[in-house]
């Protein structure tokens, strides 16, 4: 060691005694000399000022928030869901109404010494941060790619970390995540394929940084997540009503751990959704097989996460031609939304449930109108008060199809193609831009009108056939004005649109199914007479019976819990041994209750 | 028991391998692009259909352009147009997203010519309008289609005969034989052959085909009564107790 140091020494001195500007020269040297110390002192400067203006960013964080970051940061580093529950819940949403309803939030850098400068806290940080920029705010370019890079450092940190992370978060929050991950991935897709209006900096970036929010970067999260939770096994498992014990054996470290598990459940919901935006229904229930479409499903406990499965099964059923099972899918979560709602209303939540299910009436009044057949009462009287119009017309077949096309382009999907423009290739990107191709939604929409022209002469047929019940194949065509020949063909189609693939009881999965008759009209033609026959439904008397029972409840309810009327004070003592009477008669279970409470329950 | 959607989703023909691949994450491997076209080709040549495994190959030409084999496209596209009235042809379609134009034009592709022809004869198929299916597919407009594609994949027009005795079926207990010939696009000793080989049965006097009697031939007007059940009711029954 020594020895090393000494020869250094001789060496530094013997540089010394060279004069380097007249071994090398001056070749303009020092003046590149002269300008790397300059630079060098710019860049102090600037990191000064940065400094500075990370201090003054610092200090005009207010108080409040300061405290709430710290008190965060310490929920999360003690595991204390209940407290990081509040927090995410109504902490953060209430601070942005209050200070960041306009603007960003402070950058994580900014925060980083509240939380001892704590990369795993500063990650969840941003993954708030970014969410906020995209629900409040204009996202730009950097934006895009850094909450991209954000949410691969966080899997990363969840799936690459030695062993499963101790890490624990709130379920709503899970879902959230994966939720955003792929809302920010299709938001950038939509972005993305808008190559007019883009600046000569993201013309660049988007060339360079094809890997950015690619389908296969997404995908292999998704799937990541799921094989690591071995959320699969779990479900099967479960469902074969294995104990505890041995479902721990085989799920493993991770899949024993309710952030794995429940990011590997939340992920399979998000294939759905990544494959329905991609245009592959079918991959796209496929993923669900195992995963049981009941109010009793670990998913439901997350309301976004129950809706959001029930939106695309349905949606994908509806591509498959499946009707009544979208129909049916529908009633399913409309129903559970409709009983829900007075606990939602104060959900952050709530806004977006109501869309949703506002696009799956719509999706609803296509099914019924393609399938016709009497469901739910409740949900189809919903539905003729907000698309009585447009299910008019598409009862009425090819005269509907532009309210097919309002409706479907209104509660689709948002779909995204799956390859970037040509940003790479400046010539096919011009070329792009000349003839761009069609949107994705034009695309599927096409697709689904021609499954419904195929259809379009049933509902007349339909509504001759109703009056006969049998009749020769020339006298319809007349009825028709049609040639014969072409009204049979057409009576073909309606055979076929009254049979469809449906799930009937116990299928596994949600592609089984067998083929069901569903349409109330039936027909045969034998040569050429046309033989008609109708079911007919029988007077319904459970469903009004159990509304009127209810009725009744809600009606005693509120007339035992409202206020007396005030007691005339003359006949004091009478009226006041009336009323004990009748609290006693009534005791066992309101005589604690209080008026007030009653009152308030009642409205 | 096999359901007819089941069967759709995994046919029993479908080889372990490519299971595999369809049901794993492995359908993404560019690289096992080869071993689902091979499998296409020999459902071409065996009269076999596994529609989730071609749409496999679909994904992965969605994902990776530069796999896109046009020929291969076409045969999908071909095997799912007598899948009808399932949308399988729609499905295959949904996955082919518009792209850029090709940098090779050594080969012209030959898909955006076809792919109208296909749509077209799929729209007809879907429309019952077997009689116009027959004239445009022996048009001199479809010659490359029939010439290049169809004449490979065995049993094309028995596939599409099949698609015409479906419906046929369903709608019909009685037909005439001319009317059924056009919608088989056969005549004569071809038609009773195959009239005889469904089992069907023809009065030689007045040509009329009997179709035996199955689920969707069969009608009958029923009354459908409610049928409610005590366990239907618990829950009302069962809040009117805790709140009364």
């Amino acid at each position: 060691m020594s020895r090393k140091a000494l020869w250094e020494a001789d060496l530094d001195e013997d540089l010394q005694d060279v004069d380097l500007s007249l071994a090398i020269g001056n070749y303009g040297q020092n003046g590149l000399y002269e300008d790397a110390q300059h630079r060098i002192d710019e860049s102090t400067l600037l990191a000064v000022q940065q400094q500075m203006a990370q201090q003054a960013a610092f200090s005009a964080i207010p108080d409040v928030v300061k405290r709430f970051i710290v008190h965060f940061h310490q929920a999360v580093l003690d595991n204390n869901l209940a407290e990081i529950t509040v927090a995410y819940e109504s902490g953060w949403n209430r601070l942005t109404e209050k200070f960041y309803a306009k603007t960003e939030w402070p950058e994580a850098e900014v925060i980083a010494p509240l939380v001892n400068d704590d990369q795993i806290f500063l990650i969840l940080y941003r993954e708030l941060y970014y969410r906020h920029v995209y629900s409040r705010l204009q996202p730009d370019i950097d934006d895009r790619f850094h909450s991209y890079e954000n949410s691969c450092e966080l899997f990363n940190y969840l799936l690459n970390s030695e062993g499963p992370v101790r890490l624990e978060l709130p379920e709503q929050w899970l879902w959230d995540i994966i939720d955003e991950f792929i809302y920010q991935y299709q938001s950038f897709c939509v972005w993305r394929s808008k190559v007019k209006n883009k600046t000569e900096d993201e013309l660049v970036m988007l060339a360079e940084g094809s890997q950015v929010w690619s389908s296969y970067s997404v995908l292999n999260v998704l799937y990541s997540l799921i094989q690591k939770s071995r959320i699969n096994d779990y479900i099967v498992a479960t469902q074969q009503g294995k104990s505890p014990e041995e479902i721990a054996e085989i799920v493993g470290e991770y899949g024993t751990r309710p952030l794995y598990r429940m990011l590997g459940y939340f992920s399979i919901i998000g294939l759905l959704r990544v494959h329905s935006l991609l245009g592959d229904f079918t991959l796209a229930l496929k993923v669900m097989e195992h995963v049981e479409l009941n109010q009793k499903s670990t998913f439901t406990r997350v309301t976004a996460c129950h809706v959001t499965t029930y939106y695309y099964v349905g949606f994908c059923y509806i591509m498959l031609k499946r009707y009544p099972d979208a129909l049916r899918t529908f009633v399913s979560i409309l129903n559970f939304i409709l009983r829900m709602r007075q606990y939602h209303t104060r959900s952050y939540q709530y806004d977006q449930i109501n869309k949703t299910a506002d696009r799956m009436y719509a999706l609803f009044a296509i099914c019924n109108a393609l399938s016709p057949s009497r469901i739910d009462e409740n949900i189809s009287n919903i539905v003729k008060e907000r698309y009585g119009e447009q299910f008019t017309k598409m009862s009425r077949g090819e005269e509907g199809i532009p309210a097919f096309e309002e409706l479907f382009l209104y509660a689709c999907p948002k779909f995204i193609s799956a390859n970037p423009p040509p940003y790479e290739d400046p010539e096919l990107l011009a070329a792009y831009v000349e003839g761009p191709p069609v949107e994705p939604a034009q695309r599927h929409l096409s697709l689904f009108l021609s499954e419904v022209l195929a259809q379009a002469p049933v509902p007349t047929l339909r509504s001759f056939l109703k009056l006969y019940t049998s009749l020769d194949a020339k006298k319809l065509a007349n009825f028709l004005d049609a040639d014969e020949e072409e009204m049979v063909q057409q009576m073909m189609v309606m055979k076929q649109a009254s049979r469809s693939v449906s799930r009937v009881g116990n299928e596994k999965g949600p592609l089984d199914g067998q083929v069901i008759s569903t349409s109330d009209l039936d027909f045969a033609i034998d040569e050429n007479m046309v033989h008609i026959a109708e079911s007919t439904v029988g007077r319904r008397y459970a469903g009004w019976f159990i509304r009127n029972t209810e009725h009744a409840q809600r009606v005693h309810h509120a007339l035992r819990n409202s206020a007396l009327p005030p007691i005339p004070t003359k006949s004091a003592p009478h009226a006041l041994a009336q009323t004990g009477a009748d609290s006693k008669a009534s005791a066992p279970r309101t005589g604690g209750q209080k008026v007030a409470w009653g009152g308030v329950k009642a409205a | 028991m096999a359901t007819i959607a089941s069967t759709w989703a995994s046919p029993p023909t479908r080889p372990e391998l490519i299971e595999t691949l369809v049901s794993g994450v492995d359908r993404y491997n560019p690289n096992n692009v080869g071993i689902l076209e091979d499998y296409l080709y020999h459902q071409i040549r065996s009269e076999e259909y596994d529609c989730l495994a071609n749409l496999a190959i679909l994904k992965l030409y969605q994902f990776n352009p530069d796999l896109y084999n046009p020929d291969v496209v076409i045969n999908i596209l071909i095997k799912a147009l007598t899948s009808a009235p399932f949308p399988d042809f729609n499905l295959c379609i949904s996955l082919l997203d518009e792209r850029p134009p090709s940098a090779n034009t050594d080969e012209p592709d030959p898909l955006p010519s076809l792919l109208p022809i296909l749509t077209s004869l799929y729209n007809l198929l879907q429309q019952c309008r077997f009689p116009a299916f027959w004239a445009l597919y022996k048009s001199d407009q479809v010659e490359s289609l029939r010439d290049n594609y169809t004449v490979e994949c065995v049993g094309f027009e028995d596939a599409v005969r099949e698609v015409a005795i479906r419906a046929v079926k369903a709608a019909f207990t009685s037909i005439g034989s001319e009317r059924l010939g056009t919608y088989l696009d056969l005549a004569g000793p071809e038609l009773d052959a195959y009239i005889a080989k469904l089992g069907w049965t023809k009065d030689s006097s007045t040509g009329v085909i009997s179709i035996p009697a199955n689920p969707d031939n069969q009608i009958e007007s029923t009354v459908v009564h409610e049928n409610i059940h005590l366990p239907q009711l618990v829950k009302v029954i069962t809040h009117a107790a805790q709140t009364a």
